[in-house]
């Protein structure tokens, strides 16, 4: 079942059939009614006398199908519930594995260490920890650096590198080197901890939205309820006895009873379904707000372009042999293992250079430095470096028109030149270009048609953030950002009101990141802007705000659209169970506008469309509902035709399809 | 159809078209009532709009003496910036002080001058028939003017027919304000009614009464007209009295209740068409002005365009179903060969049926229930038309409820129609809490439960039961239509029963005063929330609630929550009648 283990399968009928108590269904008042009605329907046809019900076979066939359907009703929405409950329990439960004490070294004051454990460790402790350790827990590290594997978090199999200043998260395995670190948390408030309490919160806690649609619900519940009531004090004036079990049945399939039972699952899965994208949401209400945004602001690095450039053309100098430079190019470049070096070695080999491993092994590179701004190969007879032009000229005190002019022309376009120089002359230019990521125009293209404005900040100049936001569509760029302009860009957005997403993760995103209404710091990041942030990326990929967005957006529209397909459906019900209900009144016979002959299979065939439907409907809350991004009104168009419309057309073929196949399968009465 | 066979020939083509196609020529006089109040009241728009976003008008120069005289009276109470509970406190206290003055008033009314009526000791009626006109609702369980004193009348139910409108204008005022501003109040109670009072609702009556007078309706105190009709030995008195002056204010201030027992049936109330579609015209003014006037005062054209579509839409679909089901009548006696006019019983031939029925859907729509057909005596069809308006209730509403009503709908749609487009729920910018859904939720079922439960309950009740005479499916119809009437506060009368006893004076009365201050107070409630919160700059990616779509859900939302709620009731009254109506002549002739 949902391809999981029978542990699991047993959780979840545990909480099924725990659901069944009145209390728990306290929440949710339709679901509440439904019980009641389930239990009354029980003692109806245990003591038919009492309610002046009519006692014949067929009849009580009808009350015991009444009574399964209910029954069923009551477990399809408990189901429900515990399904996606019991998913957020296996993730509160692989989380609590992790949780587990381990021995800490604890520094004292005076440079002591003392072996503590780890649940004894409070904020400000400093700790020591050695390669093959684990992290005890939360902190920032002062002093050494080292990689730390962080895959029972992120998933990540890669170890990361942690440096003086980074956070680091309890639990995770330092495999490398060793670090002194400083706590950032007290036991019970570390990451971990947060994200079971999170989790936890947000299978209990409703949203601000979720509890206004279930005030509605309760309303039109009550509306049902004395509709009900009025309609058997009219019956019994007009001289018809009412039958009490279809007046009830008439009840239940009034009453929203398909986005009842759904309502605590689509709000449970959304938690769910953000983790499965490894973004830990601190509570459900935040997910919402994502839905809601009109603003966000993006990094260029790491969420627009890949962070690395491409060569894309090869420049050489007037009277150079375009071979011999692809040939420099590949030289300088071999050793080269950044992304850059990488993509200009493969473009040299496709013009036509080669060289062969044994010759490269004379050379001796010297990588990229923050200092020379440049690399390169040497030979005792030969020479290659390419790099910035400036650190170039000056190193070499170097000018070359052609190639200041070829590099000026690359920057306008938004390129990077790259100029290389062999033996102290100038052989040409390698021109390099962002490159986006990949689908990431795609989902910038959707995000907009969605009506939502995007801001991209970056540290690149102009003419750099101008080309990259024109290939990108991007609606808006602030150049030569400093972390301050995003939070300058989050406030002006606030103060517009408008709702903002951003993404970040340094110390200095924090101020920005608690500032915006959906604020996801990457893992990676310091402590204080995951304080800040709403939520946390475990994988560290910006771009995924965007899913956030998506998300977010589908929660709120699977909730309007059940809730409007279950008010749809009521429509189709008034006209089967009422002629049903006065088939006495043959004059009434012109609302049977399905023309269901026998009134008690249509009143079952009603109320078997009423239970069935929560059921198939539950994939579809759980999944959430599909849509593509357009403007508001082509939502609300769409939705409205399909829910709306479909919804109060579609239970009228369903149940007409129900009755055929009842009278098919025999049913007699 | 047969109409063709004995009407007068005229050599104008248009005469003879209109003439033998009553079918077209009722659905353009439909249109044209629609068409003539739409006029005036997007003319009166724009000084609603600058009442709601308190600005100067042009009676404000001669109506400000009279407002600071007032406001000077009344002291600081009149000057403070009030929060939702002052308001909301002072709203009541006002109603309630002139509740209580009308009650004695009308207990003793026999000890003061121009009394020439019966003496009223039932103290039920009394009670119920104050309720009815403070809450605007003019449910006449008397006959008048023979329980009444011209006294009472005049000064004392006149009064409240000030009183009433005024007050609920000045909440919707309040409401208004609590929309637009960010500054967490919402206004001066008392400011607010003296300004709906002076700057709108005393000069439009004013000018409608020298309307009136001129269009020959009376106007006198003089004691009644005594008649000896021609060929009988006895003699009538006929009441005149300040009809005019009274005519005017129903008809602003939607308040409906007649000075004739028939109300605008009669001669003297209603003469003739044009005094009819100028009253119709004068019940609609207000509240379709002020449904128009919100397109200004929200700065969105559209806004204002799509409710007065919607609410227009619903008012020519039922405006439509009731000439058309009082046109074809009873088919079978159509069916005679006779040249059968429709189903004239009950209405007065002067105005004719596209005209009585469109006054009567008008009454329904508006929260002001005046006649002028007898109710009971329409088809089943032409009551559906009548009363589904009623059970909606009153899309357009009365004065102040207008825009008070429509807004229980619009801010439903809006958390709808945002949840489906993914958006947090928001209207006019402004984010829609758990708080506001809450309350607008409580408006919305405030109606039907008023209506439903009375109706579940009466029926129980045998030994009320006793004073129907029609056939039970009708009896149906008439309860329902009477505690539809006073939950809606319209005050419109189908009768065919005893309604001036204790219980139905009584229950009526609470049904009145709950469907009137419940939905008041709730909508007060969401205008002091909306009233701190900022409103968002207009989001290209919300709900523009201006949209054709918007307005479509808004239409689906009314009807289905309004069908949902009294469907099974219309089935066994109106629908069953129409049935059995059908089946008795169609299929046994």
């Amino acid at each position: 079942m949902f391809g999981v283990s029978s542990q699991q399968v047993i959780s979840v009928i545990k909480t099924t059939l725990m659901q069944f108590n009145p209390v728990s269904e306290l929440r949710n008042p339709v679901m509440l009614l439904t019980e009641v009605a389930f239990i009354l329907s029980i003692f109806m046809a245990i003591f038919p006398g009492s309610f002046s019900l009519p006692t014949s076979g067929s009849y009580e066939e009808f009350y015991l199908s009444v009574i399964v359907m209910l029954f069923l009703t009551l477990l399809f929405a408990n189901l429900s519930y515990a399904i996606s409950e019991g998913k957020s329990r296996s993730i509160v439960d692989s989380l609590k594995k992790m949780r587990k004490e381990t021995v800490a070294r604890k520094i004292s004051e005076d440079g002591t260490i003392t072996t503590v454990s780890s649940s004894a460790l409070r904020k400000g402790d400093l700790v020591d920890v050695q390669a093959g350790e684990e992290i005890p827990s939360d902190g920032e590290v002062l002093e050494g650096s080292g990689f730390v594997m962080e895959s029972n978090i992120t998933g990540e199999s890669r170890p990361s590198l942690k440096i003086i200043g980074d956070g680091v998260t309890g639990s995770t395995l330092l495999t490398t080197d060793h670090l002194k670190i400083r706590v950032t948390s007290d036991p019970g408030e570390t990451f971990i901890d947060k994200m079971i309490d999170l989790v936890n919160a947000a299978t209990r806690e409703k949203t601000p939205n979720e509890v206004a649609l279930t005030i509605f619900l309760a309303g039109l519940t009550l509306i049902f309820l004395i509709v009900t009531a009025s309609l058997f004090s009219i019956s019994v004036f007009l001289g018809t006895s009412p039958n009490l079990m279809v007046l009830m049945v008439l009840l239940i399939c009034l009453i929203p009873t398909t986005i009842g039972a759904l309502l605590s699952a689509i709000g449970i899965a959304s938690i769910n379904r953000i983790s499965k994208y490894n973004i830990m949401a601190k509570s459900g209400k935040a997910v919402e707000n994502a839905g809601d945004i009109d603003t966000v602001i993006l990094d260029k690095t790491g969420t627009i372009t890949i962070g690395e450039r491409e060569a894309k053309k090869l420049y050489p100098a007037p009277g150079k042999d375009p071979k011999e430079f692809a040939l420099d190019c590949l030289k300088c470049s071999h050793y080269d293992l950044t992304r850059e070096g990488i993509s200009i070695a493969k473009l040299a080999r496709k013009s036509g250079a080669s060289i062969p491993e044994e010759e490269m092994a004379s050379y001796e590179f010297t990588p990229f430095s923050a200092e020379t701004k440049s690399s390169g190969v040497t030979r005792k007879d030969e020479t290659i470096v390419k790099g910035a032009l400036k650190a170039l000229e000056e190193k070499y005190g170097l000018r070359d028109q052609y190639v200041e002019g070829v590099c000026k022309e690359i920057s306008s376009r938004g390129g990077t030149a790259l100029p290389v120089i062999k033996n102290g002359k100038f052989v040409g230019v390698i021109e390099l270009i962002d490159i986006l990521k990949p689908g990431i125009k795609e989902r910038i293209n959707s995000i907009r048609e969605m009506d939502i404005k995007t801001v991209m900040c970056t540290g690149d100049d102009e003419i750099t953030a101008q080309q990259i936001s024109q290939e990108s569509g991007i609606d808006e760029f602030v150049a030569n950002s400093t972390p301050m302009d995003k939070y300058h860009v989050v406030l002006r957005e606030k103060e517009n009101s408008k709702m903002v997403a951003m993404v970040g993760d340094g110390t200095n995103d924090a101020p920005a990141l608690a500032k915006a209404d959906v604020g996801l710091a990457m893992n990676s990041g310091t402590p204080a802007a995951k304080e800040a942030a709403n939520m946390v990326d475990l994988d560290n990929d910006p771009t995924k705000l965007l899913d956030v967005i998506f998300l977010g957006k589908q929660v709120l529209i699977t909730r309007g659209a059940l809730t409007t397909f279950s008010f749809a459906n009521d429509i189709s019900k008034y006209f089967v169970i009422l002629p049903a209900m006065f088939s006495s009144f043959t004059v009434l016979n012109f609302l049977n506008i399905l023309n269901l002959t026998n009134p008690i299979l249509a009143v079952t065939a009603a109320l078997i469309y009423n239970t069935v439907i929560i059921i198939a409907l539950l994939p579809l809350a759980i999944r959430g509902v599909s849509f593509r991004p357009s403007s508001a009104n082509e939502l609300l168009k769409r939705n409205l035709l399909l829910y709306g419309i479909g919804g109060a057309i579609f239970p009228f073929m369903a149940i007409k399809l129900i009755y055929v196949l009842l009278l098919i399968g025999g049913a007699s009465w | 159809m047969t109409s063709s066979t004995t009407l007068n020939q005229s050599s104008s083509f248009w005469v003879n078209l209109f003439l033998q196609n009553r079918e077209l020529s009722g659905f353009i006089i439909v249109l044209i009532y629609i068409l003539v109040a739409s006029i005036l009241a997007y003319i009166l728009s724009n000084h609603i709009a600058k009442i709601y976003r308190g600005e100067e008008t042009i009676i404000s120069r001669y109506a400000r003496p009279f407002i600071t005289f007032f406001e000077r009276l009344i002291g600081p109470a009149a000057k403070k910036k009030m929060k939702f509970r002052e308001y909301a406190l002072s709203f009541i206290f006002f109603n309630l002080v002139a509740g209580l003055v009308s009650i004695l008033a009308i207990y003793y009314q026999n000890y003061v001058p121009f009394n020439h009526a019966l003496a009223t000791d039932n103290f039920s009626l009394i009670i119920n028939t104050v309720v009815s006109f403070l809450t605007n609702t003019n449910l006449q369980h008397y006959s008048n003017p023979l329980r009444f004193t011209y006294f009472s009348q005049t000064f004392v139910l006149m009064g409240l027919m000030y009183i009433g409108p005024a007050t609920a204008f000045a909440v919707s005022m309040a409401f208004v304000r609590g929309i637009l501003t960010e500054e967490g109040h919402l206004g001066n109670f008392f400011h607010d009614v003296l300004v709906s009072f002076f700057e709108l609702i005393v000069p439009l009556s004013l000018l409608l009464t020298v309307i009136f007078i001129i269009a020959g309706i009376p106007e006198t105190t003089m004691y009644y007209m005594t008649i000896h009709p021609l060929f009988s030995g006895s003699t009538v008195n006929l009441p005149l009295g300040p009809v005019s002056s009274w005519e005017s204010i129903k008809n602003i201030g939607t308040n409906g209740g007649g000075f004739y027992g028939a109300n605008a049936g009669f001669p003297l109330e209603n003469p003739n068409w044009l005094t009819n579609i100028l009253e119709f015209s004068a019940f609609t003014l207000i509240p379709l002005a002020s449904i128009m006037s919100l397109g200004k005062v929200f700065s969105s054209k559209s806004f204002g365009r799509m409710l007065y579509a919607v609410i227009m839409g619903i008012f020519i679909f039922s405006a439509m179903i009731a000439f058309f089901g009082e046109y074809i009548g009873i088919p079978s006696m159509s069916g005679l060969g006779f040249a059968y006019t429709g189903n004239m019983v009950g209405k007065e031939t002067a105005i004719g049926l596209a005209s009585s029925t469109t006054f009567g859907v008008g009454a329904t729509m508006t929260s002001t229930g005046a006649a002028d057909a007898i109710l009971a005596s329409y088809t089943p069809t032409g009551m559906l038309g009548i009363i589904v308006p009623l059970l909606m209730n009153d899309p357009l509403g009365g004065v102040g409820t207008s825009v008070l009503n429509i807004f229980t709908f619009v801010i439903f749609t809006a958390f709808i129609a945002s949840l489906m487009v993914g958006r947090l729920p928001e209207m006019m910018r402004i984010k829609l809490g758990s708080k506001e859904i809450k309350y607008s939720t409580l408006s919305l079922v405030t109606h039907p439960l008023l209506v439903l439960i009375p109706l579940g309950a009466t029926f129980t009740l045998s030994f009320i039961m006793t004073s129907f005479s029609n056939p039970a499916p009708f009896r149906i119809t008439a309860l329902l239509y009477e505690f539809g009437t006073s939950a809606a506060n319209n005050g419109s009368e189908i009768g065919t029963f005893l309604t001036n006893q204790a219980y139905f004076n009584y229950l009526d009365a609470f049904i009145m005063l709950f469907g009137r201050y419940f939905i008041m107070i709730f909508q007060l409630v969401i205008a002091q929330s909306l009233a701190s919160k900022s409103p968002r700059t207009e989001g290209e990616n919300a709900v523009r609630l201006g949209s054709p779509a918007f307005g479509l859900t808004l239409f689906a939302v009314m009807i289905v929550v309004g069908v949902l709620s009294f469907f099974p009731v219309l089935a066994l009254g109106p629908l069953l009648s129409l049935a059995r109506d059908f089946s008795l002549f169609i299929w046994r002739i």
